[in-house]
């Protein structure tokens, strides 16, 4: 069979959504995934925003495999024995063009991977990529794989490989991987009754619920989730590898202490535990980002280390899809006007510099870090939840203390420093504001 | 002569996954069978053709087939739970001009191993069911099989003949990069049976011997009554007779005294 | 809720073992190693510390994540690959 244009490695959002934009451009496709159907190998945190797909496939809220509608986004700072929460609700998010789905990716990736094919892109599973082709000028002519003769060489290689990317590694894109850049998530898929979950949950239908949490991961930075699907519960925590791997307490006993939680295990008591599983996060944003284009290369998605993790906002998948799709688009042109060189390839850094890609990680780059800093941590749940206890509590006969005098004075219980909390402020204004 | 050679190969969906095909694959057993098939194919220059019973998205089986070497494959349309005898019979008519055909020895859903002796009776060919270990020289194919109290068997096997191999007998090889590609489009014959095929909807379950039939005890209190039941202080009842008889007969009154006994 | 031992839920994950381990790890390495990051780490706890002061590692129940190559601090203790196409992990409702 004849070399393709364009490879594309890894059956992800990103690789699927590449695949089906050069292939929809008549161009040959061969997408190579290395787990036995496309999704196999992919987990999240449970939350997916499709609105880049649009234009790919119109309607796609009709035909994707979703589990529910999140109508209900919760925020909430957890201490040992307060839970402070913001609750949004909203019904615009549980019709068309909705928001965010909750789903499952071994059947999303599956369902969007299908479109490659119907594309004409050809879609091989069970093959693991093993490393680039390059010529005398090393410019990347292709792939190796783990079959007998199973070199295959193409115009444009887009490396769609997940988080641990090595073909951006040997590439030479990044310049230094940094374990402090990432963050591990894990997860438990627990089965409860569909009624049972929407009565506990306050939801009906197909409505979802997806909590993010500060303060549940003990001494370690990160933070957790809770998030329906229809007829299981997820629970989860994201832990900052570097302070994970520093003390003692196992990934699982971490869920074990979530689940205790009491403002947690009402929620998910008698769940039946269905799967467990873990993933790698690229946590770090434009702090670790690569080249994202070689000579005959691009990169996308995990790979590329485009994933929005800022706390209030947590994505990944649309960040996925749309440099895919990006990357897809670029391999067209380049292909076009017959230069693949990294020059020929600018296109792609241009498209995902003008979009939303890398418009909200330049916006949101100390996000990041703020979110996962030591006072975000540990300090300001503490503080908030105390300060909110205090205004709630009736302390008769001792009449109300005034709202600033919590403030200040919780602020000091919670050993906070004012020019901390200003500049943490600040930051945050900068950022999210 | 025809050198035909088959391989059949089970589609199965995963136990807790019923609905859904993408956690379905073919046992250890069929991928043996498959590269011993290969192997014997190479050997003898002969076509395989690979066979199933299933659903359209048990093609998936047959490409990856193709792709390790097969040189056409043919889906019998009929539902996954067909029973062995009738899966035999379609497999037969569809390769009535096998003469090495190859399988596992079991499924990985129901697994009872029957389809490959049903399949031999159907295409009145000899079986060599349940090997072990498979060695292929000059003369033709030698496989050893296992029998009771850890004996082994070994069959000297000529076609036509039905072949069936534990999972260990061989590891299926990987199929190149070219010949996945080129097994995308390839094509698959695909067979509907003329008869309706009759599903299997029985379970296996471990075997357990008829409890022994006794009749009412007789005794004029409950005392005797209990004694007569537990045969408490009378010598234990057995039976044996002596005779010579024609086997037809003797099986026929073996079977009299076991229903007089109570044992039938 | 159940309560369920370790072992209990990895086996709820579904792994298809390849014969050759795609993780490799010198254990003569990790002698030296005092601070033992993979130990903690791993999330699927596959990594032991034996009473010869070694650490032994088991692959079958591999997620594949990267966690143990990127906490190790001791070089060459780890050679980390993914498994052969259409082995290890697979998940269901992830």
């Amino acid at each position: 069979m004849s070399d393709p244009d364009v490879i594309v490695v890894g059956g992800g959002p990103a690789g699927s959504c590449a695949a089906i934009v050069a292939a929809r451009a008549g161009l040959s496709v061969v997408l190579l995934e290395r787990g036995p159907f496309p999704g196999s190998k992919n987990m999240y945190g449970g939350v997916v925003y499709p609105r880049i797909l649009d234009d790919l496939i119109p309607n796609w809220w009709e035909e994707a495999p979703i589990q529910r509608w999140v109508t209900r986004r919760a925020t909430m700072l957890l201490t040992e024995t307060q839970a402070l929460t913001v609750d949004f609700r909203t019904e615009a998010w549980g019709k068309a063009p909705y928001n965010g789905a909750t789903a499952y990716r071994p059947d999303f990736d599956a369902w969007l991977a299908g479109y490659a094919e119907a594309a004409g892109a050809q879609v091989l599973t069970s093959t693991t990529v093993t490393g680039l082709l390059r010529d005398d000028k090393g410019a990347v002519v292709g792939v190796t794989t783990d079959r007998p003769d199973g070199d295959l060489r193409a115009r444009v290689v887009i490396a769609c490989d997940g988080v641990n990317s090595f073909l951006a590694k040997e590439a030479g894109l990044y310049e230094h991987t940094d374990a402090k850049h990432f963050t591990l998530g894990v997860k438990e898929t627990l089965a409860l009754p569909k009624e049972v979950i929407d009565e506990r949950f306050g939801v009906r239908g197909r409505e979802g619920v997806d909590i993010e949490i500060v303060g549940c991961t003990g001494g370690i930075n990160g933070g957790g989730f809770v998030y329906t699907n229809l007829d299981t519960v997820a629970v989860g925590v994201v832990l900052k590898l570097t302070k994970l791997a520093a003390q003692a307490t196992r990934p699982e006993q971490i869920i074990a202490n979530l689940k205790g939680h009491p403002a947690i295990a009402p929620l998910i008591e008698g769940g039946e535990m269905k799967e467990y599983s873990a993933h790698l996060i690229p946590e770090a944003g434009l702090r670790m980002m690569p080249k994202m284009t070689t000579d005959g290369m691009m990169v996308a998605g995990d790979a590329a280390a485009l994933c929005l993790a800022a706390g209030i906002w947590l994505e990944g998948v649309n960040f996925a899809m749309a440099s895919g799709m990006y990357a897809g688009e670029t391999a067209v042109e380049a292909v076009r006007v017959n230069d693949v060189s990294a020059k020929g390839l600018v296109g792609y850094q241009r498209r995902l510099s003008n979009t939303f890609v890398l418009k909200d990680h330049r916006k949101l780059r100390r996000a990041p870090e703020l979110v996962l800093s030591d006072r975000v941590q540990h300090l300001y749940p503490q503080m908030m939840a105390n300060i909110a206890e205090r205004m709630f509590r009736v302390d008769n006969p001792e009449p109300k203390p005034g709202l600033r005098r919590i403030l200040r004075q919780e602020r000091k219980r919670a050993g906070v420093r004012r020019r901390h909390l200003w500049r943490d402020a600040f930051t945050g204004f900068r950022s999210y504001g | 002569m025809s050198n035909r050679i088959v391989v059949c190969l089970k589609w199965v969906l995963q136990a807790g996954e019923p609905d859904d095909a993408r956690f379905a694959g073919v046992s250890p057993a069929d991928h043996a069978a498959l590269e011993l098939a290969l192997q014997w194919a190479e050997r003898t220059g002969g076509q395989l053709t690979a066979i199933t019973v299933g659903p359209p998205q048990a093609e998936t089986a047959l490409r990856d087939a193709i792709a390790c070497g097969a040189s056409n494959a043919v889906r019998i349309d009929a539902p996954l739970s067909t029973n062995s005898a009738d899966v035999a019979a379609a497999i037969a008519s569809a390769a009535h001009d096998a003469k090495w055909v190859w399988c596992g020895d079991y499924s990985m859903d129901n697994g009872s191993g029957s389809v490959p002796a049903f399949l031999a009776a159907a295409l009145s060919a000899s079986q060599a069911l349940g090997v072990t270990n498979v060695t292929f020289d000059d003369s033709g194919i030698t496989a050893t099989r296992r029998v009771d109290g850890g004996r082994r068997e070994v069959l000297a096997v000529h076609a036509p003949v039905v072949i069936s191999v534990e999972g260990a007998t061989a590891r299926l090889r990987r199929a190149s990069l070219t010949a996945l590609r080129a097994s995308t489009t390839a094509p698959v014959d695909v067979v509907v049976p003329i008869v309706a095929m009759r599903t299997s909807q029985h379970t296996i379950q471990p075997y357990r011997p008829r409890a022994r039939a006794l009749a009412m005890p007789s005794g004029a209190n409950v005392l005797d009554r209990v004694r007569s039941l537990t045969t408490t202080g009378t010598a234990v009842a057995t039976h044996h007779e002596v005779e010579t008889l024609a086997p037809a007969a003797a099986a026929a009154r073996i079977v009299d005294a076991l229903r007089d006994w109570g044992y039938l | 809720m159940t309560a369920m031992n370790f072992m209990e839920t990895m086996e709820t994950a579904e792994f298809r073992v390849h014969p050759d381990a795609h993780i490799v790890v010198d254990g003569s390495v990790c002698t030296d190693c005092t601070t033992r990051e993979c130990v903690v780490a791993c999330p699927a706890n596959l990594f032991v510390p034996t009473a010869d002061g070694g650490v032994l590692f088991n692959y079958e129940q591999c997620f594949e994540c990267g966690t143990c190559y990127l906490v190790c601090t001791q070089a060459g203790a780890i050679t980390w690959n993914y498994p052969a196409g259409g082995h290890g992990v697979v998940f269901h409702r992830t």
